[in-house]
């Protein structure tokens, strides 16, 4: 009796463990309970959408409770306050993480911890591809997990002052030259905004670099296999120059000045193109007002036809979870939902795109599904400023600054060799 | 016998009064007896105690990071006097020794000039003045980067910028880009530095001019002088002290300068106004090279000590 006993109560609890196993973390999670820590440096909509997210969350776990912690930020780079928030001994579940290289000075560091068990637990496989795990890794390692993305190589421009000068989007990179002149004969002196003053010029750059010398030389320059004097990077200042040259913007010193918001910047009548990170269709819906697809729209950077015009740059955001962090539970689950539907869709209806198939497609405006088209359909490459390192981002972009104020080849050479220069005792 | 509180810690010669053997009566309490030394010592150790942690120590340990390599999250690789070496062969910091220097000089020498200027011009009608006193001043008071951003849409590059709006009345359409521009961003900084400087020299120069005594005045006005030679033999010369102490503090705040730069020109463009304070910030907060920062600090921190060490030296050459 007592062993019969014994074996009935040893394989009900075997088959209750056994169950357990089987039971998916998601399910799981559903127990979870204590504080989560966020590193949260996103101000403004992008900062409201987060808290959206996060009531989402603890809407679905309400065991839980979320605190953001805020590093100082400085001239739109916060990662100056998030090195001094872990170096000063915060304790962070979860870290909100845009630079590939800054990921990895946090693996170097031993802060982040992998998530290669979780992404197979979790099943993400089955709402990211290969191509997103492969942004989020170092050294077949999964760090971060993708939870949107921005094609930086659209150009945005209002539809009343295309549709006044006669003019529509262009196609191609000698369309799009020619169209300045019509622009400024509807009344627009500065047909192109280039804010100059932190590091918004360098997306002209950036782009055209990859149009015409395609990705593979974009990634040898990020990581120095090819020097910056390298032909390759020359023609695409030169090409930057040409566009300099044919009048699409305001005076150097104008565009050395500008450091307004986008949409400030956008309200200006004086200007119609903008190539900016799609943050800015967050920002133009939400802070203006105004609506996609009527009062703004996209296209995606003219044709050179140099043979590299299927592809575009992109940014992302993901999410590292940490090695000392006091949830694991809590982040890990957290990871799941942030390419779940329900925060890809607070997303999407913000006007951000997720990677995540479980986002509603459907729930993207016009604008987001240019872009999203646009990278599907492209070869892409991170947006170079975030993959070089710190001290080369600097001079990269004073460098870029100094070409604008006389963009002739004997600069180009020079502002070249001044990048290489510091390039060389970077790495 | 117990004396007064006044009798207690002054006697008639005005010295501290001693019950014998160096020791100072407390009066308050009967009897309580004290040594002088510990006495001392215990009034001043608060001080002493606040003053080492957020001074001393955050300066021992800055010292000591400049010896180190740190660049970001990685640990700290000692370099010894690296940090300094490469410092100095930095053609970007050797940039910014130059822009601290004209940065430092130029507002100084605007402030303290306009501030003495106004001073004078305020002494011969001290009453009336006071009220424009009083504005002058609370330019000194308003944070730097509370005008930084004033400053910053006074100067805008488009005609909406105040200053383009006043020059396009007499040059219509005129519009210039004064903080976009390499050859003006550091002189409109300096403008901006030396409005929001003007009103301490003014104090301090009116000050002086008002302990000059009366009777110097009056003898001067009673042998037929007239005013531009009160003020230049007299009034000018006399209120030097004040000068020199003006001199002294805005030489140390213009070294110091940071926030205003910040808030208007992030150190550019091309980095025409980036001064030491900005380039540390830069290097340490920006770049999270923090030994390098620390070295840069510890430059910064040579150079003010040595205006200030003679400064003082000659301040208080005359106490006892």
């Amino acid at each position: 009796m007592f062993n019969r006993t014994l074996r009935r109560r040893t394989v009900m609890a075997g088959v209750m463990l056994a169950a357990l196993a089987g039971v998916s973390p998601s399910v799981l999670a559903q127990d979870l309970s204590g504080e989560l820590v966020i590193l949260q440096w996103q101000t403004g909509t992008d900062g409201q959408m987060w808290k959206d997210v996060e009531a989402k969350f603890v809407e679905l776990h309400p065991g839980v409770t979320i605190r953001e912690f805020q590093p100082a930020g400085g001239q739109g780079d916060a990662r100056g306050g998030m090195r001094t928030a872990l170096l000063g001994g915060e304790v962070v579940d979860i870290i909100i993480n845009t630079w590939p290289a800054f990921r990895a000075e946090l693996v170097n560091s031993g802060i982040l911890r992998p998530i290669d068990d979780q992404w197979a637990s979790f099943g993400w496989d089955d709402k990211l591809s290969q191509s997103w795990r492969d942004l989020g890794s170092i050294d077949g390692t999964t760090y971060g997990i993708t939870y949107t993305y921005g094609d930086r190589s659209a150009i945005w421009y209002k539809t009343a002052q295309l549709e006044k000068a006669g003019i529509t989007p262009p196609a191609t990179w000698e369309e799009f030259l020619a169209s300045f002149d019509k622009l400024k004969a509807a009344g627009y002196p500065a047909p192109v905004v280039i804010p100059a003053k932190y590091w918004a010029h360098t997306e002209w750059f950036e782009t055209l670099l990859l149009r015409t010398a395609g990705v593979e030389a974009a990634a040898q320059l990020a990581a120095h296999q090819i020097p910056w004097t390298d032909p390759k990077v020359k023609t695409a200042l030169m090409k930057y120059a040409e566009m300099l040259q044919a009048g699409c913007c305001a005076e150097p010193a104008t565009m050395l000045a500008i450091e307004q918001p986008y949409p400030t910047l956008y309200t200006s009548e004086d200007s119609s193109y903008l190539l900016f990170g799609m943050w800015t269709n967050s920002a133009l819906k939400n802070d203006l007002g105004l609506t996609e697809g009527v009062d703004y729209s996209i296209f995606q950077f003219p044709t050179l036809g140099m043979g590299f015009d299927d592809t575009s740059s992109v940014d992302a955001k993901e999410l590292n979870v940490t090695t000392n962090g006091a949830n694991p539970a809590a982040a890990d689950a957290f990871l799941d939902f942030i390419v779940g539907p329900e925060a890809s869709n607070i997303m999407a209806n913000y006007g951000y795109a997720s990677p995540s198939t479980a986002m509603d497609a459907s729930l993207l405006g016009p604008v987001q599904t240019i872009a999203t088209g646009a990278v599907s359909s492209s070869k892409v490459q991170f947006v170079l400023g975030d993959l070089l390192p710190g001290d080369l981002v600097d001079e990269y972009r004073v460098q870029l600054q100094k070409f604008l104020q006389n963009p002739t080849e004997a600069t180009v050479d020079e502002v070249l060799a001044a990048i290489e220069a510091k390039a060389a005792t970077a790495y | 016998m117990t004396r007064s509180v006044a009798e207690a810690v002054t006697d008639r010669s005005g010295v501290p009064s001693r019950a014998g053997g160096g020791q100072l009566r407390l009066p308050i309490t009967r009897g309580w007896r004290i040594k002088e030394a510990p006495a001392a010592w215990l009034l001043i150790a608060p001080v002493i105690i606040l003053f080492g942690i957020s001074v001393v120590y955050p300066l021992i340990d800055t010292i000591r990071l400049s010896f180190f390599d740190i660049k970001g999250l990685a640990p700290a690789k000692w370099v010894g006097i690296g940090n300094y070496v490469t410092l100095f062969n930095d053609p970007t910091f050797r940039g910014t020794l130059v822009t601290t220097l004209i940065f430092t000089l130029g507002t100084t020498a605007i402030s303290v000039s306009l501030g003495w200027a106004l001073a004078m011009l305020c002494a011969f009608a001290p009453v009336h003045t006071t009220p424009f006193r009083g504005m002058m001043f609370v330019t000194f008071g308003i944070s730097e980067a509370v005008s930084g951003y004033m400053w910053l849409n006074i100067l805008r590059p488009d005609k909406a910028g105040l200053l383009n709006a006043i020059i396009g009345i007499f040059i219509p359409g005129y519009a210039h880009s004064w903080l976009g521009d390499p050859n003006t961003a550091l002189w409109a900084l300096i403008f901006v530095a030396s409005w929001s400087g003007v009103g301490l020299p003014l104090m301090l120069c009116f000050a002086a001019v008002q302990s000059i005594p009366k009777t110097v005045l009056e003898a001067a006005y009673m042998d037929g002088a007239k005013p531009t030679s009160i003020m230049r033999h007299i009034m000018m010369p006399l209120s030097l002290p004040g000068v020199r102490v003006a001199i002294f503090i805005n030489l140390l705040g213009a070294l110091r300068a940071f926030d205003i730069i910040y808030v208007m020109t992030g150190g550019g463009p091309v980095r025409a106004t980036e001064t030491v304070g900005y380039f540390m910030y830069r290097e340490s907060m920006t770049q999270f090279k923090l030994g390098y920062g620390a070295a840069a600090t510890v430059v910064l921190l040579v150079a003010v000590l040595v205006i200030s060490i003679p400064a003082i030296i000659q301040r208080t050459a005359g106490a006892k």
